[in-house]
């Protein structure tokens, strides 16, 4: 890995849709190795965040660095991968194998009419394996359960090998237990795979104590590098503009 | 049986309808996973004011369809991606609008001569040497953008938002996948003509997914489909007189719906 100060390096970042104000002035700098929630309320700009970091929405002004180099210039983005969140949600359809899926991650290292070399196969069959959907291989992605193909989603980002990892509200609409297990893996490939990671949550009860920085976004931009001690009433009220209640308890 | 490949004309239909039939069923491929099908239809009827026009000035129609088919495909693929609008409206406007305007050059040329019926329905007859050279050139240009790119059209299909994200140039391969899209159609209007031409871009996808497999096995699944069809479908019409055009699409059909008899769900 090349030495990089910061992955992310955001100043004043402000992003505006058909003339409203959608995120304003944000600065933060997430540093490798992290594992960052991005945590508020529905509508917040969570993901709007992500995709200006991602270049797929351009910024009305404020620069964001990645990887230590302006965005404009920037070429690298294998180094980034990113689950998005409608992703458990492709298609019954379409003709594409769990293999095809997770190898779509090497795409962007190989030439034009490139061939998949041995180094591309076995970048394939180990993110499978890391996620434990090599057994799926040859399953068309439609016939998989919203659980098993947020994992094929997550293996071919990893296929690429990047440094850090997005993954956009990744437990919409699955059960307590799943969202644990999740998490708990999401932690493990940060911790033995040094890869930083980056998550969209609405679910506030998932930030735990091992959380490196919090980016709470509600148009306006928190950040906290000790979560357990910023999630208090008094910010979740004023973030959520109602008082939170549920937050409240679990301190 | 194989006779009728002594005469030349049915050699250069074959060999023209076996080319159009691997292009258009790997084109179609892309703008079926994409729900653009509807694309293949608007600029085959855009062909055909390329077509009016080379008839109108006695220039050659077959040049004229790709050049009125590929500016018309820029500005689609621009209306849709840089303004946003729908794209099925934007298809809708092309669509009529294009066929307004042929059948005003049709008028203004005086007769609506049996030689345009033949580009609407496609005819062994007509296809010319002069017309298989033109087909050789841009048909292979056009294959070879297809294969070049054929992994990141995949990727773009699957996904467009990852793999921008992914590093992958998507708005300038979505502008390259419009262009072959509307270079393969304007070839074909000879043989399969501009108003059956979609359906041997959009069946072969669609019949090859029922199968349930996954992208690469779909894809020559699709080629043979198509091929198979313009092969019966040539030979229909060699023997029994009929638009080849039609011929193909009903085999087409045919085809279609034993595919969809075998992969019952």
């Amino acid at each position: 890995m090349k030495f990089s100060p910061s992955l992310f390096d955001v100043n004043n970042l402000n992003f505006e849709r058909h003339g409203n104000l959608v995120l304003k002035d944000s600065t933060f700098q997430i540093l490798p190795g992290e594992y960052c929630a991005i945590i508020g309320p529905n509508g917040g700009g969570k993901t709007t965040l992500v995709r200006l970091l991602l270049g797929l929405e351009k910024p009305s002004s404020g620069i964001i660095k990645l990887f230590g180099t302006d965005q404009k210039r920037f070429r690298d983005w294998n180094r980034i991968g990113y689950v998005p969140q409608r992703s458990a949600l492709v298609d019954g359809s379409f003709p594409a194998t769990v293999r095809e899926v997770v190898g779509m991650g090497r795409y962007a290292k190989r030439g034009i009419f490139g061939f998949e070399s041995a180094e591309d196969k076995a970048a394939i069959v180990e993110a499978m394996e890391l996620m434990g959907v090599a057994d799926l291989s040859d399953r068309l992605i439609g016939n998989l359960s919203g659980g098993q193909r947020q994992r094929v989603m997550i293996a071919r980002a990893l296929a690429s090998n990047p440094d850090v990892l997005i993954v956009d509200e990744p437990n919409t609409g699955v059960d307590v237990e799943s969202q644990h297990r999740f998490y708990e893996l999401l932690r493990t490939l940060n911790r033995t795979k040094k890869l930083s990671i980056l998550f969209i949550t609405h679910d506030i009860g998932v930030i735990a104590e091992d959380i490196t920085r919090v980016l709470f976004v509600n148009q306006t931009l928190l950040v906290s590098q000790n979560p357990a001690e910023v999630v208090r009433c008094d910010e979740m009220s004023r973030l959520y503009g109602t008082p939170a209640h549920v937050v409240c308890h679990n301190h | 049986m194989l006779e009728m490949l002594d005469y030349p004309f049915m050699q250069r239909a074959f060999v023209a309808g076996l080319m159009i039939a691997v292009l258009a069923s790997l084109g179609g491929s892309f703008i079926v996973l994409r729900r653009y099908s509807l694309l293949s239809e608007t600029l085959a009827h855009v062909s055909l004011v390329g077509v009016s026009v080379g008839l109108l000035f006695g220039l050659s129609p077959l040049w004229m369809a790709v050049a009125a088919s590929l500016v018309a495909s820029w500005l689609i693929e621009y209306l849709r991606s840089v303004h946003g609008m729908y794209s099925d409206s934007v298809l809708a406007i092309f669509l009529s609008g294009s066929l307004a305007l042929a059948i005003v050059i049709v008028s203004l040329a005086g007769s609506f001569n049996a030689s345009l019926f033949s580009y609407l329905f496609g005819s062994i007859l007509s296809v010319s040497s002069e017309d298989l050279w033109v087909m050789g050139i841009f048909g292979s240009l056009a294959m070879a953008l297809l294969l070049a790119f054929f992994k990141e059209l995949y990727f773009i299909a699957f996904d467009e938002d990852v793999a921008r994200a992914g590093g992958i140039r998507v708005t300038m391969l979505n502008f390259m996948l419009v262009s072959v899209i509307a270079i393969i159609i304007a070839l074909s209007i000879r043989v399969v003509g501009t108003l059956l031409i979609g359906a041997l871009m959009v069946i072969p996808p669609v019949a090859a997914i029922r199968f349930g497999m996954g992208f690469y096995p779909t894809t020559l699944l699709s080629i043979a489909i198509a091929l198979i069809s313009v092969v019966i479908g040539l030979s229909a019409s060699y023997f029994y007189s009929l638009p080849s055009g039609a011929a193909i699409v009903l085999v087409l059909l045919g085809l279609f719906i034993v595919a969809l008899a075998v992969n019952r769900r």
